[in-house]
């Protein structure tokens, strides 16, 4: 059987690498594959016998490697039948419709040969071959197909309108700086399928008439850009590029960069800051020329698309939104990765069914859609479905496909606190609203967190996330309130009883925290004395001990150590 | 061409125009801090957005090219929140002080950082042109002003404030010296005609004022010579009536018409004078002592603070003895214990309430009462005046001790029950207040203190051209420089009411900085100028001036320890008009701001980034017209700087001087550093 080894970042990071030389250096003959989805079990084996899945091995550690070897070699299985996924496990993937991911995990993403045995750039020939640019941006509007990178805007009409500006020059851009804290879809994409993405900008190079095409990539992601750069060299060499050509360019780790004028300026050597629009891109983008800017999620869908026809794709999803899905599930989820699903599940499937629910038998309390520019959405909010206007609707958004699940030991304020802390980092520094309005949105949120706040602090925040939304100048900032809208509103109490009780209801806040010992449950062990790092804690042996409050640093190691639950918060 | 509506207004512009341009032809302005017409648009500010038919988002202005049939809408409700958003977050982040905390605290906000520059630089008649500018009596003021100035003096937070009211009357004794002073701008005459009742600095200062807008004015004194309380409630050893009379002979020189021993109710009506001029101004002052309503106080040598002071200053005999006693802790007690002392009294008391801390007077006056021997008796208040044949002969006085503090702060004195304390006294002198004398005023409406009702902004009162200021107004008597802010105040309301209108002041928007003594660690300690004095033993027999006066060289050096803390910019600033225009409250979303401080070494070029507002126009203009583009940003978020491009010192290497980025910054930012 052939060993295939799942060497996207996150089994890199679980420790694939590692485990691939183990595997190597006891002569078995391994292959890799990207990403299978299911950051949870890393490092993930599959066995399989030709094309077939015989086996997937999960948590595979490298004291595994003899045995994993010896049942390839054997074809008996029984030896490795403890790492074999469970079939709960397994219905994290069954329940999932793969399009942008379809090649993920399976095949090789170093190996153009391996992308075409999947029937890699037979949708490029078949554009080139039999269709006109004009057929090709009709089969997409058929599809439905909206930029996935968050704002859902249809696909085609961007096409359409950069076709039809006025210019020979037009650039192609892929917009791969993806920076949404908890998303790494396309990170995904690159890394386990990085000629689907070029198929897809080939096509859509084609459909506007662009000869030059850049990708446009976070810095961060080494591994990605190296995958990419091969493929691109493969695809070259192997004569797919026709008259296109795709460079890479790295981005220096600007968040405000994946705002596509802000993209533009730093593609064209400037500081990342967003460009005020109109015009448009389609009309005037890079170096002022017609350009057409989609993400790494798109471009991943449209080969699929050309091949299986746009109707096959807009038969999946809702009336508003067609098609599938990739979500990054993260959090205090059970089991976490990445995930694809037709459009129309509702929150509860994706975060339940496939994503098992809450992680050590906690309760769900909220989802944050969108990263920094989406909300946070409620228990009761939960069957919702995956829809650009039902989502919107709740005060997130569809977002990237970040997905961030909390239980109730999150703290809501917290939380948005957290996301306004990096819009207010990442801001660009260009408009007033967003450059200022986002540090004084953390400051108020900093202020209540620490047990600070006061009336009129809700109604404060409100008011400057209006203003913000309305007078900032690109999708950063008019979305950066979001987060502690939709808290607000979802979440008002907790909000309420920072300000007017000191209390973090998630216990969460630190400031806010008050550790006391219980002198009847306490044994008077002293471990909780010998634990605490600023000696806060006094007592004798076996009578209670007392917390010194002014000492007190509220780190929570007493009641850690504590054996009898004598430690209240 | 195309046509658009602009706030209702149609307008007719070229194809390819903003909607700002278009607004300003049709004489609409929208603010706008970040937009220059030779750059391109750049919408950084958020100042200039507007709503726009049927768009669902705010628009930038200096952006959105107008269209046909377009419908603009500049100052609905939607874009001026945004618009005073913008405004509030930025001016939360510019810690700039529009005006130096002297002239900000000075009542009649007198330009003092400016005359105290001038004369630092020697130039003596500019200084008193500019102190001018605000009131008349630049000599008597620097010699009696309690200077809430130099209170405020940031000076202060180094070592010691800047002696702002020496160097004022240093100027102005040095011009009259020289016979150099720059005259007075005088408009043409309007043929109006104003009368003034009272000749103190609030009806010597509005009568300059009015003069100066080209009214003919007449004002009256019950008293021999003008200057009010100037002339007979301060003692001629602090301000010599004959330095008084130059200044109040060159407000006559301007065409004021004087009218002295004329008081209202005697010699003529208030509604004849009203019948006589197109408009009144009554600031006759508070000249009856406040009695203390204790027993004695009726008897022969028991004397009014400001009656003694009068009594002295007009010659007439005054017998005091031996052994007199003031009470009261304010300045007329200083002024009234160091005329007895010169009057010959052997043993001079000052009986106080409370203790030393809590007491009204300047303390440089308590330390020279102190040291031209006066004794100051704390915590305690007459009982009773004793008599003996109609005349005093002491005094007997209830201990106090302090409470608790009273709603200012100040201990309230409580008496000690039983415990009594008797001096003999020749003379007993009570400085415990003074007030107006309503006789003559009957038709005017009165306070509840009985001081004569009047609009607080533009001392109007409710008689049709009858205005009113200074001490017998509203809250009563208080520092002439006080009376003079209401004086000028009143003129202005003067002036608009003789041409039709109504003058409604609104209180200015500013920017302060809030610093204390830790922000200035690093400054290097000058002492201040010390007046040089006559002596103690020699000046308390007679009334010749205490002060000496500053020389030349030491007033010029004195005011070289100015800090310069108003704006260079401020009269120049964009950020601030908008700030009035839109009335923002600066300190509303005050939080963390910027304290870099940058002092270009290459280029004579000052860049203060606690005032910078990153419009970037600096940035843009150096780039797109300069095309040098030696500037740029420098970090992200609210950490955001304009710096040297790519934060390279030697990147300004290549500046040619054009100072571009200096004119064209909206606000105070960058400076143009003397060379």
């Amino acid at each position: 059987m052939r060993i295939v080894i799942g060497e996207g970042s996150c089994g890199i990071a679980a420790g694939a690498k590692k485990l691939h030389s183990a595997l190597s250096q006891l002569g078995a003959e391994v292959g890799i594959t990207g990403c299978i989805g299911m950051c949870y079990l890393e490092p993930i084996i599959d066995l399989y016998e030709g094309q077939d899945l015989k086996a997937r091995l999960v948590r595979v550690q490298d004291k595994d490697a003899q045995r994993i070897v010896d049942a390839a070699k054997s074809g008996d299985l029984s030896g490795v039948e403890d790492l074999r996924i469970s079939s709960d496990d397994e219905s994290f993937l069954s329940k999932q419709t793969r399009i942008a991911l379809r090649h993920c995990g399976i095949i090789d993403p170093e190996s153009i040969d391996s992308y075409r045995a999947a029937d890699g750039y037979k949708a490029i020939a078949k554009v080139r071959e039999s269709m006109t640019p004009e057929e090709v941006i009709e089969e997409i509007k058929i599809s439905g197909l909206a930029g996935r990178g968050g704002a859902g805007f249809p696909t085609w009409f961007k096409w359409n309108a950069a076709r039809n500006s006025k210019g020979d020059e037009k650039y192609l851009i892929c917009n791969a700086d993806e920076g949404d804290p908890g998303a790494f879809m396309d990170r995904a994409v690159i890394e386990s399928d990085p000629h689907s993405l070029l198929e897809g900008m080939l096509i859509a190079a084609y459909a506007i008439g662009a000869k030059r095409a850049f990708v446009y990539v976070r810095a961060e992601y080494p591994l990605a850009i190296i995958r990419l750069e091969k493929a691109i060299a493969d695809a070259t060499a192997a004569g797919i590029m026709g008259d296109c050509e795709i460079r890479i360019k790295a981005g220096a780790g600007a968040f405000v960069c994946g705002e596509e004028t802000a993209l533009i300026e730093s593609l064209e050597g400037n500081r990342g800051m967003p460009r005020l629009k109109p015009p448009f891109p389609a009309e005037k983008g890079y170096i002022q020329k017609p350009s057409n800017i989609n993400n790494v999620e798109t471009f991943a869908n449209v080969a699929w698309i050309i091949l299986n026809g746009g109707k096959a794709f807009a038969a999946m999803g809702t009336e508003n939104s067609k098609g599938t899905k990739v979500f990054a599930l993260t959090g205090k989820i059970r089991r976490g990765g990445l995930v694809e699903i037709p459009m129309g599940l509702t929150l509860r499937d994706v975060i339940f069914d496939i994503g098992g629910g809450i992680r050590d038998g906690k309760k769900f309390k909220a989802v944050q859609m969108g990263g920094p520019s989406g909300g946070c959405i409620p228990e009761s909010l939960l069957d919702t479905r995956i829809d650009y206007k039902e989502l919107g609707a709740t005060g997130a958004i569809m977002g990237s496909g970040g997905m961030v699940v909390m239980d109730d030991s999150t703290c809501m304020v917290n939380m948005a606190r957290f996301f306004l802390d990096f819009t207010a980092k990442e801001s660009c520094g260009k408009c007033v609203h967003c450059r200022i309005g986002t540090k004084r949105l953390h400051e108020t949120l900093v202020r209540i967190t620490e047990g600070k706040g006061k009336e009129g602090d809700v109604e404060l925040l409100e008011e400057l996330c209006r203003g913000i939304k309305d007078g900032a100048l690109c999708g950063l900032g008019q979305t950066a309130p979001n987060p502690v809208l939709t808290t607000i509103r979802y979440f008002r109490d907790e909000y309420d009883a920072h300000i007017r009780q000191q209390q973090c209801p998630a216990k969460e806040c630190v400031a806010l925290r008050r550790f006391t010992i219980d002198p009847v449950k306490c044994r008077g062990c002293t471990m909780c004395a010998r634990n605490c790092p600023v000696g806060a804690i006094t007592g004798t042996v076996k009578n209670p001990h007392v917390i010194d409050q002014t000492k007190c640093i509220k780190c929570g190691a007493c009641k850690a150590t504590c054996k009898f639950g004598a430690i209240n918060d | 061409m195309i046509k658009l509506t602009i706030d209702g207004v149609t307008v007719e512009v070229e194809e390819g125009t903003t909607v700002l341009a278009a607004a300003e032809k049709a004489g609409i302005e929208i603010p706008n801090l970040c937009f220059m017409k030779e750059l391109s648009p750049y919408g950084a500010c958020g100042i200039c957005v507007v709503e726009v038919e049927k768009c669902p988002k705010l628009l930038r202005a200096c952006a959105t090219k107008a269209t046909d049939g377009m419908v603009v809408t500049t100052n609905g409700e939607r874009a001026m929140r945004a618009r005073k958003l913008a405004m509030e977050l930025l001016m939360g982040d510019h810690d700039g002080d529009c005006l130096g905390p002297c002239k900000l605290n000075c009542p009649a906000h007198t330009d003092c950082q400016k005359y105290v520059k001038e004369i630092s630089e020697g130039r003596f008649a500019d200084a008193v042109a500019t102190i001018k500018e605000t009131f008349p009596l630049p000599a008597a003021i620097g010699r009696v002003c309690p200077h809430p100035c130099e209170k405020h003096c940031r000076r202060g937070l180094v070592e010691s404030p800047i002696s702002i009211a020496h160097l004022k009357y240093f100027a102005a004794d040095q011009v009259r010296a020289d016979g150099n002073e720059h005259p007075v701008p005088v408009s043409s005459p309007t043929g109006k005609k104003v009368g003034i009742v009272g000749g103190g600095p609030a009806g010597l200062s509005a009568a300059f004022k009015l003069a100066q807008y080209g009214h003919a004015v007449t004002v009256y004194d019950q008293m021999p010579e003008m200057g009010g309380m100037l002339r007979y409630g301060i003692p001629e050893y602090r301000l010599p009536k004959s330095i008084l009379k130059c200044e109040t002979d060159a407000i006559a020189a301007l065409g004021v018409k004087f009218v002295n021993n004329f008081k209202i109710g005697r010699d003529a009506q208030l509604e004849e004078l009203r019948g006589q001029f197109d408009a009144l101004i009554v600031a006759n002052g508070a000249w009856k002592s406040t009695p203390m309503r204790v027993k004695g106080e009726d008897l022969q040598g028991v004397w009014g603070g400001i009656d003694f002071l009068r009594a002295v200053v007009t010659g007439q005999s005054v017998e005091i003895g031996n052994r007199v006693a003031i009470v009261g802790g304010g300045n007329t007690a200083m002024d009234a214990c160091r005329t007895a002392v010169r009057c010959g009294a052997k043993e001079v008391y000052v009986v106080y309430r409370r203790t030393r801390k809590e007491m009204p007077a300047e303390d440089i006056e308590i330390a020279e009462a102190e040291e031209e021997g006066v004794v100051f008796k704390f915590l305690c208040t007459p009982d009773e005046i004793l008599g003996r044949d109609g005349h005093v002969v002491g005094a007997k006085l209830q201990v106090m001790e302090l409470g608790e503090p009273d709603e200012r702060g100040r201990r309230k004195p409580v008496p000690v029950p039983g415990k009594f304390e008797t001096i003999e006294l020749d003379t007993m002198i009570i400085a415990v207040g003074q007030r107006n004398d309503p006789e003559g005023f009957e038709l005017m409406p009165k306070t509840e203190k009985g001081t004569i009702a009047a609009d607080p902004k533009n001392f109007e009162t409710s008689l049709p051209g009858v205005f009113a200021c200074g001490d017998t107004v509203n809250r009563g008597a208080g520092i002439a420089i006080a009376a003079i802010a209401q004086a000028n105040e009143a003129a202005l309301a003067v002036n608009a009411f003789l041409a039709g209108g109504r003058y409604e002041p609104v209180e200015p928007v500013v920017s302060e900085r809030n610093l204390t003594a830790d922000n200035f660690k690093d400054e290097p300690r000058i002492p201040r100028v010390k007046m040089p004095q006559r002596s103690a033993e020699e000046r308390r027999h007679d009334f010749k001036e205490v002060n000496l006066g500053l020389t030349a060289e030491a007033a010029m050096a004195e005011a070289k320890r100015c800090l310069k803390c108003g704006c260079h910019d401020y009269a120049d600033c964009k950020l601030i008009r908008y700030a009035n225009l839109l009335r923002t409250d600066t300190q509303r979303l005050r939080g963390d701001f910027h304290t870099g401080y940058v002092e270009a070494d290459l280029v004579a070029i000052e860049r203060n980034q606690r005032k910078c507002i990153t419009c970037n126009q600096c940035v843009r203009v150096c780039e797109q017209i300069a095309k040098k583009g030696l500037l740029g940003l420098v970090g992200r978020g609210f950490k955001t700087v304009i710096k040297p491009e790519f934060n390279d010192p030697s990147a300004i290497a290549g500046c040619r001087d054009c100072h571009l980025c200096v004119d064209n910054c909206p606000t105070g930012a960058l400076r143009l550093l003397d060379k």
